[in-house]
């Protein structure tokens, strides 16, 4: 066991280097660089830039050396833990991107803990009670959440929030909160911003989740150790959520390795609409500047969690299933 | 007592039903006619891509006609009128308050509708050029059946127009995604060995990119400035990239196990050749199951596009396709105000969900079990 | 053959009694009628075995005792009447609930079913030990100590190697044959007065096969288990079954002793399956086999169900009125259902 998390890790560094380059050479191929956007937001202004002003700003951000070097130089800077200072603004990478990825994070793992909780016994209600009024239901309005992408249900409840609820919802405090410091009523305050923001990141996935439960349950409950369970006389509730549960939930569980870091970044939009301080609207913004440090560090990051969140989910999958175990 | 059955006459065979002899495709249809949703789903695509073939036509101004009088302006109303089925003259006035524009009616002034008029040159299917429109009202008026945009152009035309993208480059994409991740997939699953470890590291790699972040930093690699044709094709190129891996897998997995199966070692041994297996007994095998990856990655892909139109990396105005409608849409203010704005989405949701439901009912018609 | 020798069944201490029993399946092609009338007692004690081609009922039978059915089956009338000790008295099953308490209690502790499958029939997730012990904390006893005890100890008794160890692998570490003699331990792990074994040995090796009946017969004379024995192999009856019923088309078309069965066989359906076994020593010639097969499921056939593949069928007669059943030896119970009889 050891043995193998071992050699995924290896294989994980392995594909976290390429990653890095690939990415890093992506992320600068749009042409023009940060600094053009530098100048032009200091022209808009109303300065003008000296031209030996540009060389040496030019020397600096290393705007004309080669991609390799560029590459390099910022490797080895991430790899001192200095994650450079953004262009963009003058804070340091990391930082910003500890700020925005641990609300990012946090938002996710909620929404996780909302879809698990949710599509599991729903799919498991639906595939027991299949072809009936309730499960039509159920299929229904899971294609409604497959069928409306995030952004877009973000979009709908933001208007009738507003029009009918008269609620505030976009950002994460209201603005009486802003830069007061943690407090109950502070608190609260986000978590009525927030929910919104849960519910539509996890509105997706728990209907595509909820279908997956039922199809595998479905599966499951045909199987012939579930009639052994039965013939036992186990109630059909511990069949069910003993035996067939345990057996249906494999493909949720390798879900767990793709869904949260799919929810980490699947929020850039969400949060586009509802304006919150996640990595995902950061990571646009930094595209967008061409602020490349930034990017490139945000995107090996996000991989790394994605890499991360599959061993675990494969480590989480031997442990439901001790077939796994042995390979 | 016994009685011998060899020694007795052959007995009539029984009257064994059809059910074991219908095609395999034919069951496929019947069981996917049980599923009413999926063919609800069905027919809503093709009247929608209908709709997409004529849109020019039924389009009755191009899509970026300005007119500042019809800004917000919103749906026309229908009466008949002296017989006749019109709309009408609008009044407009600004709110000062507000500062909004505020738009009365005038009865008095009743607007007829023409069929097939002349309007803005077009090419109908890319080909034929025509002006041809089914509908218009006298020049210097416009009719908003489906109400106007902050510029005043017209929703309707803008959906119609919109549609001739957000239709075909999602499925455009998927296609060419199919086509990649079935020829590696198959090239993968049935050479085994080298060929098979060289494709895997390569998914592995790809796999290992969060695919949000790469879409969008390959979308925001697009020349800004390029003709929207091509930057219809470069986003397609775009979600076939970042698509066929998946496919591939599947490909991979379902031929392996095709290639294992004792037909296939049959004809192995029967000397038949790897292009012979390949396309004998591999592709028609693995064919429903690509078609039903493929149904199903559609809707995500137009997802896709119009998620990138929305941020502004996809499609970019003067092209319009829903997601750039949807970008118009994006402020509380004019949807709240102005709720017509909020019909691209919900002509995308209708499409999206009916190829999910036409997706799912092939998927159980192919494969019952699954 | 069995050694033992057979004695005609008595209708007063059967354990489970089976009358006009119907069953059909409500699928989206049509009806399929699985049980049309199935009538058969089996004795206290004894091995009665099922016999029948796919398709005609022995798995529904079984299950139908166990109220196993999957739930598109209704059935439709008859009555399964089960008697725990000998002279008590008979519930009838299908009173029960599917997952009423009282039939769950039946289930696992008074009746017990094996399965055709042992790759499939063990949850993968839980070790063998977990598994036994599960129905034993069911219906035994609820000490962890006693119930890992006895598990061990049955597992002991189904010939185990190394039952302690066993005990903690999990199915897929165990041969195929191994995971049968763990059903066959779970099953009679509470001791049941009926063992359901619905083709136990198909999916197995012969000489797995061999092992696997020479234990089942060893536990039933030590027991004392009633065992339904449903097979289509006619050798494993005659190692097996103290008497059988053979079943077409989801009747019984004949019950006899295994011994009548063998050498006095009344029913063409039965000489017919008979015939289509390989002998030693015999060389010469074709094997035999049936003509045709088995109707479609979604159809009816008029008359004695058997008659489109029967060699002897009377025009007029078999395909036109259903044979009832007629007693052809009251004191060895030998009844069939034929024309030919009646």
């Amino acid at each position: 066991m050891l043995n193998y998390i071992a050699r995924r890790l290896i294989n994980m560094i392995v594909l976290l280097v390429a990653v890095s380059f690939i990415g890093f050479f992506i992320i600068q191929l749009p042409p023009g660089t940060i600094l053009d956007v530098q100048l032009q937001k200091l022209r808009q202004m109303g300065g003008d830039v000296p031209r030996d002003q540009i060389k040496a700003l030019e020397l600096r951000y290393g705007i004309n050396d080669p991609f390799v070097v560029k590459y390099w130089k910022w490797v080895q800077r991430s790899a001192a833990g200095d994650f450079g200072t953004s262009y963009l603004t003058d804070q340091s990478v990391g930082e910003r991107i500890w700020g925005r990825l641990s609300v990012s994070l946090g938002l996710s793992l909620f929404a996780l803990i909302f879809t698990w909780l949710v599509s599991i016994p729903i799919g498991v209600y639906s595939a027991t009670h299949r072809y009936t009024t309730p499960d039509y239901i159920v299929t229904f309005i899971q294609f409604i959440g497959l069928a409306i992408p995030g952004f877009l249900l973000a979009l709908i409840i933001l208007i009738f929030a507003t029009r009918f609820f008269n609620q505030q919802v976009g950002g994460i405090n209201s603005s009486e909160f802003m830069d007061q410091p943690m407090s109950l009523a502070k608190f609260m305050d986000m978590v009525r911003h927030l929910w919104i923001a849960v519910l539509v990141l996890a509105f997706g996935a728990t209907a595509g989740l909820t279908r997956v439960m039922r199809a595998n349950l479905l599966d499951v409950l045909n199987m012939q150790y579930i009639q052994t369970a039965r013939a036992k006389g186990l109630d059909e509730a511990v069949v069910i959520w003993k035996h067939a549960v345990r057996n249906a939930i494999h493909p949720l569980v390798m879900s767990l390795g793709t869904l949260l870091p799919a929810l980490v970044v699947g929020e850039t939009l969400v949060a586009q609409v509802l304006s919150l301080p996640t990595i995902g609207p950061m990571y646009l913004d930094a595209l967008r500047a061409e602020d490349m440090y930034l990017a490139g560090t945000i995107l090996v990051m996000l991989s790394a969690l994605l890499l991360i969140g599959n061993l675990l989910a494969d480590l989480l999958l031997a442990w439901v299933d001790p077939r796994i175990r042995l390979e | 007592m016994a009685v011998d059955a060899t020694q007795l006459p052959h007995t009539t065979a029984t009257q064994v039903e059809d059910v074991g002899q219908i095609p395999q495709w034919q069951l496929m249809v019947r069981r996917f006619r049980k599923s009413k949703l999926s063919v609800g789903g069905m027919y809503v695509l093709i009247v929608m891509y209908t709709i997409m073939l004529f849109s020019d036509f039924l389009a009755p101004y191009d899509h970026n006609r300005l007119d500042s009088n019809y800004a917000w302006g919103p749906p026309s109303q229908i009466k008949i009128v002296n017989g006749q089925v019109s709309t009408f003259a609008l009044k407009q006035t600004l709110d000062q308050v507000r500062l909004q524009w505020l738009y009365v009616v005038d009865e008095g002034h009743p607007l007829p509708i023409h069929f097939f008029v002349q309007g803005y040159e077009y090419r109908f299917l890319g080909i034929f050029p025509s002006k041809l429109h089914l509908f218009g009202v006298e020049d210097g008026f416009q009719i908003n059946l489906l109400g106007a945009d902050k510029d005043g152009k017209d929703v309707l035309s803008r959906l119609l127009k919109g549609s001739q993208i957000s239709l075909t480059l999602g499925f455009v994409g998927v296609v060419i995604s199919v086509i990649i991740g079935s020829i590696v997939g198959t090239a993968s699953g049935y050479f085994g060995g080298a060929i098979d470890n060289m494709i895997q590291r390569v998914i592995e790699l790809l796999r290992s990119f969060p695919d949000i972040p790469l879409f969008l930093s390959l979308a925001a690699a697009l020349p800004q400035n390029a003709p929207v044709e091509v930057r219809f094709f470069l986003i397609t190129m775009i979600i076939a990239v970042i698509g066929w891996t998946g496919l591939a897998r599947e490909v991979r997995g379902k031929v392996m196990a095709y290639r294992n199966a004792d037909y296939t070692a049959a004809s192995v041994a029967a000397g038949g050749s790897h292009w012979h297996i390949i396309t004998r007994h591999l592709i028609p095998n693995s064919l429903s199951h690509i078609i039903v990856v493929g149904t199903l990655a559609i809707p995500a892909a137009i997802g896709s596009e119009t998620a990138l139109s929305f941020l502004g990396l996809g499609i970019l105005p003067p092209a319009v396709s829903w997601g750039v409608m949807v970008r118009d849409a994006q402020t509380i203010e004019a949807i709240t105000t102005y709720p017509w704005m909020l019909l691209p989405v919900l002509v995308l949701i209708i499409t999206v969900l009916s190829f999910y439901l036409l997706g799912d009912g092939i998927r159980d018609a192919v494969d019952p079990y699954a | 053959m069995t050694s033992q020798p057979t004695t005609p069944p008595t209708t007063t201490d059967d354990v489970v009694r089976v009358e006009d029993l119907k069953v059909s399946f409500y699928t989206q092609l049509g009806v399929v009628r699985a049980l049309n009338g199935v009538s058969f007692n089996i004795p206290r004690g004894k091995v009665l075995g099922i016999v029948g081609e796919s398709g005609c009922g022995k798995s529904i039978t079984g299950m139908s005792i166990m109220q196993l059915v999957a739930s598109a089956g209704k059935t439709e009338g008859g009555k399964i009447l089960f008697r725990e000790f000998a002279g008590g008295d008979a519930v009838n099953v299908l009173d029960y609930e599917r997952n009423s308490p009282e039939m769950r209690k039946i289930r696992g502790n008074n009746i017990s079913m094996i399965f055709q499958e042992p790759m499939s029939s063990l949850n993968p997730c839980y070790t063998i030990s977990d598994q036994i012990e599960e129905a034993i904390r069911l219906h035994q006893t609820e000490d962890k100590v006693e119930s890992r005890q006895r598990a061990i100890e049955v597992l002991t008794k189904v010939g185990m190697p190394n039952p302690a160890r066993i005990a903690d692998s999990f199915p897929h570490e165990l041969s195929g044959g191994m995971r049968q003699r763990a059903m066959i331990a779970m099953a009679l792990s509470c001791t049941p007065t009926l063992l359901i074994a619905d083709e136990p040995t198909t999916a197995l090796d012969v000489t797995t096969e061999a092992n696997i009946l020479d234990l089942m017969r060893e536990l039933q004379s030590e027991i004392g288990t009633s065992i339904m024995f449903i097979t289509h192999n006619m050798g494993v009856v005659a190692q097996m079954c103290d008497e059988v019923a053979v079943m077409y088309l989801g009747r019984v078309v004949e019950r006899a002793t295994v011994d009548d069965i063998f050498y006095e066989p009344r029913h063409p359906y039965t000489i017919a399956l008979l015939q289509s076994i390989p002998r030693l020593g015999r060389t010469k010639g074709r094997l035999a086999s049936i003509e045709g097969s088995v109707p479609d499921p979604y159809s009816r056939v008029n008359g004695c169900p058997f008659h489109p593949r029967c060699p002897v069928a009377i025009k007029g007669v078999c395909d036109t009125i259903l044979p009832e059943e007629t007693i052809v030896d009251a004191a060895k119970g030998h009844t069939v259902r034929c024309h030919l009889y009646s």
